[in-house]
């Protein structure tokens, strides 16, 4: 019983780790990506339907799964990234919609009825991959990639002045996303052991921005820390039960107000790196 | 399906009123106020609290009103006007987090389940030959288009609406000449919220229910409509309301319930390509969040 | 004495960008106050307006202590100011443009009265009353600029870089409309680059640098002042 309470709580934490490193690459770029849910429903029913009907191995389900949702993002991502702002915020959650509302009506996958999934994998599975993806993230946090995504939020004209091709870091950030969130969808699918096209509503996308907002985007890290802490506080919170998401949604107000850079931001991670620098960051 | 049309438009007169508040939010502050489906809710919600204790139905809407107003306030001065100057996403987040907070104070003392909603209209519909149209329905189409008219008129002919319009266009020469600022927006974020409530509560007559979430699904389909007619377009938010509406009468009717989703969001994802100011949106309109 | 500023500083963040100023304009005087690019000139004006908050020293105006003013309170009392780059709303049309300059004031008659007054000044802004500002050249901005800043019926006018970018022609306009407000009874305190026919203008003249008050002085006295030239050519020289 108890065990099973942990297992659940790793696998919601690593669902929406992966989830809030999807919303986060394009929103270091400034991008807010508001559909997040609509690849993570992509990812799901492909992998469900490939390890059902044409038995592949879990793994390779999900990695075509995720290959799907990143063909879809770059399709759909190219139009989509002409606009910006909040267009391209509304335009993010009205492609989360139709991805979800397609499936909704998919008779193949089951429809409104839902989708049962046969194969299952295990709670350390699911930890491991989310492990494994991290790191690959942290790699590619030390890359230039990362440093164009940055450059672009700060000042998208002085990126194209010097020669980084904005739209295509973008794209590229866009679609990763969409390939993190499919992963997330096809594991969740397959520990579930069900899918279902109305758990893939545009909160799931909303509330997956907050995390990353509240962790912060100026750092690697941000993501991670407003993922776990998003998962973890309502928990905290469980002795005043019906009261928790109340208290929860007045802490995200009261935080905005007394810290309105996130949790964790570059000035921290810097002093964390050189402790004893005495004035390292001004 | 002369009277699918109807039903579309009566329909759509709540998304016209979501979308006017979304619109001068967006329009003038360049703010996307997560909380108006809260304030939507609000009005519905607390009516329907204050009616099923015995208050009488036009007391229990003047209230609701009130307290939906005072939050609208409250929200200003912990979101937006705390905000200045930091990144465009942060007053999106504690908008939203108002919206979470709104809805489960809801749902702590009520529950989550769908509530009737008294009858407080007389039951009368209007009847033209095959056609019928409800009162409360009728009501709520004329009261939501008096309101936009009204929100307009103000807008383009008051000495507020003239001020309301230069911080619209440049808060800081706003400030240069003289327009209190803190008093105008604050007063933005008021107007916004009273008509949300508003809306909240024609729905809660019109459909006779309401809910703590009842705000969310119809705040998407506001938003909608608020960028298919042109951000920042109070005629704008008319059209897109109704049009929102209509398509998701239609595609009731022709296709089933499922597809409502995948017409209103196409709609709203081809205009965002196509022509991304909506249909009486300016070319310019600034892009930030 | 119409307006007194005492040690008046103003900073951005830790930046000081006015230290310790100090001026008095009597009224029906013109002031101007000179200086390099960057020297506060702006930020002086903006400081009178409100727009800025002190961080030392007090604004006084009429004799009454505004320093904690906002500044619609104070254009209220007689205060406006011509910004830099002038700041046209091009969104709204030329009309609304001048009414927002009277947004403080509700006496509708007299304001409709001062309009007209402004379009028989400027005629070319009457023809277009109803178009979007955005149609008028920069000269023509300048003068809708100026007549939204008299529409507010103000005791002291500042002005911050009215010529700039104004042909040769239209400076000269210019600089005789400010003659013929003066006449008429208003106090004018202008920022210039244009330094002789400021001072060609005025009665008294302030030079800044580095947001230092480095002269004041009578304006004919200071035109031939060595130490205004060394204030420019000083920071250009750096
Ligand atoms: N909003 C601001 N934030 C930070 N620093 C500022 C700001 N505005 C002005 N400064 C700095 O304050 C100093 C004075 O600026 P100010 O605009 O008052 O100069 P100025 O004399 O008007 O120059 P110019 O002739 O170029 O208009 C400059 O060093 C400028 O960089
Ligand atoms: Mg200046």
């Amino acid at each position: 019983m108890f065990s099973g309470y942990i297992d659940g709580l790793i696998v919601i934490l690593a669902i929406n780790v992966i989830m809030a490193y999807s919303a986060a690459l394009p929103l270091v770029a400034g991008q807010l990506n508001l559909g997040t849910a609509g690849f993570m429903a992509v990812g799901a029913y492909m992998a469900a339907f490939l390890s059902n009907e044409y038995g592949l191995p879990i793994g390779v389900a999900i990695l075509v799964g995720s290959l799907a949702s990143g063909l879809i993002a770059l399709i759909i991502g190219i139009p989509v990234l002409r606009t910006s702002g909040i267009y391209l915020a509304l335009a993010t959650f009205a492609l989360g919609q139709i991805l979800v509302a397609v499936f909704l009506n998919l008779e193949i996958v089951g429809a409104a009825q839902g989708y049962p999934v046969y194969g299952y994998i295990e709670m350390p599975t699911i930890a491991l991959t989310t492990i494994g993806l991290l790191i690959l993230l942290f790699v590619l946090s030390q890359t230039r990639f990362w440093l164009y995504l940055t450059a672009i939020k700060n000042d998208p004209t002085v990126c194209d002045l010097f020669g980084i091709e904005v739209r295509n870091v973008q794209l590229a950030a866009f679609v990763l996303g969409g390939m993190l969130a499919a992963v997330a969808g096809g594991l969740q699918a397959h520990y579930l052991s069900y899918v279902e096209a109305q758990s893939f509503g545009a909160l799931i996308s909303i509330y997956t921005v907050l995390f990353v907002i509240l962790g912060g985007t100026q750092t690697v890290l941000g993501p991670l820390v407003g993922a776990a802490f998003f998962t973890f506080l309502p928990e905290v919170f469980r002795s005043g039960e019906e009261w928790r998401y109340a208290i929860f949604a007045a802490f995200i107000i009261g935080f905005m107000v007394l810290r309105p850079q996130g949790m964790i931001n570059a000035n921290m991670m810097r002093r964390l790196k050189a402790p004893f620098g005495g004035k390292a960051s001004a | 399906m002369l009277q699918q049309l109807i039903n579309g438009m009566m329909l759509g007169s709540v998304y016209v009123l979501i979308a006017v508040a979304f619109t001068l939010s967006i329009g003038i502050l360049n703010f996307l106020n997560f909380s108006i489906p809260g304030l939507f809710m609000l009005g519905g919600m607390i009516s329907w609290v204050l009616i099923s204790m015995g208050v009488p139905p036009l007391l229990a809407f003047g209230l609701a009103f009130l307290i939906a107003c005072a939050c609208a306030l409250v929200v200003e001065k912990l979101t937006f006007s705390w905000m200045k100057g930091s990144d465009h996403e942060v007053p999106l987040v504690s908008s939203l987090g108002f919206l979470i907070l709104f809805e489960q104070i809801l749902l702590v003392f009520y529950g989550s389940d769908q509530q009737a909603f008294p009858k407080v209209i007389p039951n009368a519909t209007l009847k033209l030959g095959d056609l019928v149209i409800g009162s409360a329905q009728l009501l709520g189409l004329v009261l939501s288009i008096a309101i936009v008219i009204g929100i307009s008129r103000f807008l383009k002919k008051t000495r507020v609406g003239r001020g309301i319009r230069a911080i619209a266009e440049d808060t800081t020469t706003a400030e240069f000449l003289g327009i209190n600022v803190n008093v105008v927006v604050p007063l933005i974020f008021l107007i916004s919220g009273a008509v949300a409530a508003i809306g909240g509560m024609l729905f809660a007559v019109n459909y006779s229910q309401v809910s703590p979430f009842m705000g969310e699904e119809v705040g998407f389909k506001g938003i909608s409509a608020m960028i298919i007619g042109g951000m920042g377009s109070v005629w704008g938010a008319i059209a897109g309301g109704l049009l929102i509406g209509l398509a998701e009468v239609m595609s009731i009717y022709f296709l089933g319930s499922d597809f409502v989703d995948l017409s209103v969001y196409g709609l709203l994802l081809i205009i965002l390509m196509v022509r991304p100011q909506g249909l009486f949106g300016l070319a310019q309109v600034r892009e930030k969040l | 004495m119409l307006l007194e500023i005492n040690s008046l500083s103003v900073k951005y963040g830790r930046i000081p960008a006015l230290e310790d100023f100090s001026m008095e304009i009597k009224r029906g005087e013109i002031a101007t106050v000179l200086g390099a690019n960057g020297a506060g000139k702006s930020t002086l004006l903006k400081a009178i307006l409100g727009m800025e908050k002190a961080s030392h020293g007090k604004v006084v105006w009429e004799g009454e202590n505004v320093t904690n003013w906002s500044p619609s309170r104070r254009i209220k009392d007689g205060l406006a100011l011509v910004p830099e780059g002038r700041r046209i709303l091009i969104a709204q049309t030329i009309e609304e443009n001048l009414l927002l300059g009277a947004y403080q004031r509700d006496d509708v008659d007299a304001i409709r009265h001062e309009m007209e007054t402004i379009y028989d000044r400027f005629p070319n802004l009457c023809e277009r009353r109803h178009m979007q500002a955005s149609c008028l050249s920069g000269g023509e901005q300048q003068m809708l600029a100026i007549g939204r800043a008299l529409l507010s019926k103000p005791d002291l006018l500042m002005l911050d870089e009215p010529s700039l970018g104004l042909s040769p022609l239209f400076v000269k306009q210019l600089f005789k409309l400010l003659r013929d407000l003066n006449k008429g009874g208003l106090t004018i305190l202008l920022v210039e680059q244009n330094t002789d026919q400021a001072l060609a203008l005025a009665n008294t003249g302030y030079v800044l640098e580095r947001g230092k008050l480095i002269i004041s002085d009578g304006a004919q006295k200071l035109a031939n002042d060595p130490r205004l030239h060394e204030a420019y050519l000083g920071v250009a020289a750096e």
